[in-house]
């Protein structure tokens, strides 16, 4: 029942949550990131270099490249602190690119085994094999973006319900209001920018060891506005908003398979649309509290 | 050495106009708005391709294309305006903002639907021709955008800053509540707003193709970047700084270009708009921000 095609689309829903969920915490921080790609980026090549040019083990790698993504985030968003609305989105767009077209650049290469291997260039980075080398099958692999996937859901949900929640999304409704609170800012915010650098690091390195190649086109700025849009769609009442965007494009993309060459007409039509009725997407904050609401009069009953 | 510096400076500000085209439509439609339109470029470009469909299949004229050109800009710009401007409320701007991205997936595949293959000649406005000032030279096409593009700036000046409908369109962009109360139509505003960026929009798509002599499904990325960099370099909302930030641009990029190659071409112009926005985040001609004071005078 489960072929390799639907596995890929499934492990591909997955990957691509995890980037949607970086851009869904800068989101409810109060700014827009175009540039979530990048931590994407940074992390595919800095963990598929550990791995295949340097020996390291998987999980290790994993972390690597994901805290490299993190360290990246919050050095952008510490440089970009003075900044919001949209000179805030246009910055990190320039940052991005410039992460892009920098790895367009970026050479770095071993002989192992006779052939030269690692990063070279807009020739991009093949032979990512750590999945073929320890017989790794489809499902074991999907299955181990999942539990990645659930621990960050998880990671993400004890944030929300915490004090450091409140604090991020009080920095969305009224920074103002929050700097009266007494409420650090400045340290809030890169602390966020952090984290989201971190999940999409992680959906980054996942993906390079899933596609085994990589090349630089791949975190171009589509990559960004979708994942941002994302969230958007989905809601950003919770954390499992952006993964409802994702499941929505890339389910209904490869549903309508049947309408090939039509389907950005149907679907960005509909997301268009979708957007004047639900702006905050579906699951918003107030459909979140709603059904809380709901479920908890249920439950006392 | 210097004669070639300033070649590249003389290419750059030619080339630079087409960003300055751009970039005053952006900046148009920023100001009255505050909100960002991610679709304008692709919104040219799907109308330069019914320009080019037209050139195609009805008749070999360039008037016909230029006419064509503007008109499936503006059609396509009322679209956009109310599809994800005016029915989506206003308090949400990332909503309006994600919705003209979708809008323009939507636009780009209607264009490849339109013609589908991967590149198009694209008319020529007159013959291209070299002009030469003593050791410099310089393409006539590029000279007679260059011009067209001043022409404007100062057209729109005089619209914005002289006429009742121009301060109509300040006062909202200043205050649209306040501007309601005087009894300016709010809604009308936007909808001319709309109209006359897509002109412009469309006269810019024209120049620049037909400079460039043929056109590809990447151009409305690219008159979107290039359009939102010259913006911001220039300072958002302010005419000049938009002319002069696409000049800036365009000198920078034929520099680097030129002592480099494409790739540090792009890095250079993206490192330069990054710079920008952490050192002076208002740009050379905008106005200094301040986030807390802004939010604070706001609820006073």
């Amino acid at each position: 029942m489960l072929n390799d095609y639907l596995l890929t689309v499934i492990s591909n829903i997955g990957m691509i949550s995890m980037i949607a969920i970086s851009a869904y915490l800068i989101l409810i921080t109060g700014e827009i990131s175009f540039g979530q790609q990048a931590y994407f980026g940074i992390s595919a090549y800095a963990g598929s270099i550990a791995t295949t040019l340097w020996g390291w083990p998987f999980w290790m790698a994993l972390i690597f490249g994901s805290f490299l993504a993190g360290v990246a985030g919050g050095l952008i968003s510490a440089l970009t602190v003075r900044i919001n609305g949209i000179y805030y989105s246009i910055a990190t767009l320039a940052f991005a690119e410039m992460v892009r077209l920098s790895l367009l650049k970026f050479s770095y290469q071993f002989e192992i085994d006779g052939e030269w291997i690692g990063p070279n260039g807009s020739e991009g980075f093949g032979e990512i094999r750590w999945i073929f080398e320890n017989d790794i099958s489809i499902l074991e692999y999907t299955l181990l973006i999942y539990l990645v996937l659930f621990l960050l859901i998880a990671f993400i949900y004890l944030i929300e319900h915490s004090k450091l929640g409140m604090i991020f999304r009080m920095l969305g409704q009224d920074p103002l209001l929050a700097s009266v609170q007494g409420v650090k800012i400045i340290r809030y915010k890169v602390l966020a920018a952090s984290l989201a650098g971190f999940a999409a690091g992680l959906g980054g390195m996942l993906y390079a060891h899933s596609f085994t190649y990589i090349e630089p086109q791949i975190f171009n700025v589509m990559l960004g506005v979708h994942s941002l849009a994302y969230g958007l769609i989905g809601g950003l009442g919770t954390v499992l908003g952006p993964i409802i965007g994702v499941v929505l494009d890339i389910g209904f993309l490869e549903s309508i398979r049947g309408i090939q060459g039509y389907r950005m007409i149907v679907f960005g039509g509909l997301m268009a649309v979708m957007l004047i009725f639900m702006p905050r997407g579906i699951l918003d904050e107030k459909r979140v509290h709603r059904f809380k609401k709901f479920w908890e009069g249920k439950t006392h009953v | 050495m210097i004669t070639d510096f300033v070649q590249n400076c003389i290419d750059g500000i030619m080339v630079g106009s087409g960003y300055s085209l751009l970039a005053l439509g952006f900046t148009l439609v920023f100001g009255v708005l505050k909100r960002l339109n991610l679709s304008y470029g692709p919104s040219i470009m799907l109308g330069a391709y019914v320009g080019t469909w037209s050139f195609l299949n009805i008749a070999d004229n360039i008037w016909l294309v230029l006419l064509t050109t503007i008109c499936a800009t503006v059609v396509i710009g009322i679209y956009v305006e109310q599809l994800c401007f005016r029915a989506v409320s206003k308090e949400t701007t990332i909503a309006s903002m994600v919705s003209s991205f979708a809008i323009w997936m939507q636009l780009e595949e209607i264009a490849l639907h339109l013609l589908p293959e991967r590149t198009y000649p694209f008319p020529a406005f007159f013959d291209s021709g070299l002009l030469e000032f003593g050791p410099f030279t310089a393409r006539s096409e590029y000279l007679f955008m260059f011009v067209v593009m001043l022409l404007l700036l100062l057209i729109l000046h005089a619209f914005i800053y002289r006429t009742r409908i121009g301060l109509a369109i300040r006062a909202y962009s200043d205050h649209p509540s306040a501007s309601a109360y005087m009894g300016i139509d709010g809604s009308s505003v936007l909808f001319l707003a709309f109209i006359i960026v897509s002109i412009i929009g469309g006269i810019a798509g024209f120049l620049i193709l037909s400079a460039d002599s043929q056109i590809t499904p990447f151009f409305g990325l690219w008159a979107t970047f290039k359009g939102l960099i010259a913006m911001m370099l220039g300072g958002i909302g302010s005419l000049s700084g938009a002319v002069l930030g696409g000049l800036i641009l365009g000198v920078i990029e034929a520099n680097a270009f030129w002592y480099g190659d494409p790739v540090i071409r792009d890095i250079s112009s993206f490192m330069l708009l990054f710079t920008m926005l952490i050192i002076r985040p208002g740009g050379i001609f905008g106005h200094k921000i301040e986030i807390h004071q802004k939010i604070a005078s706001e609820r006073v």
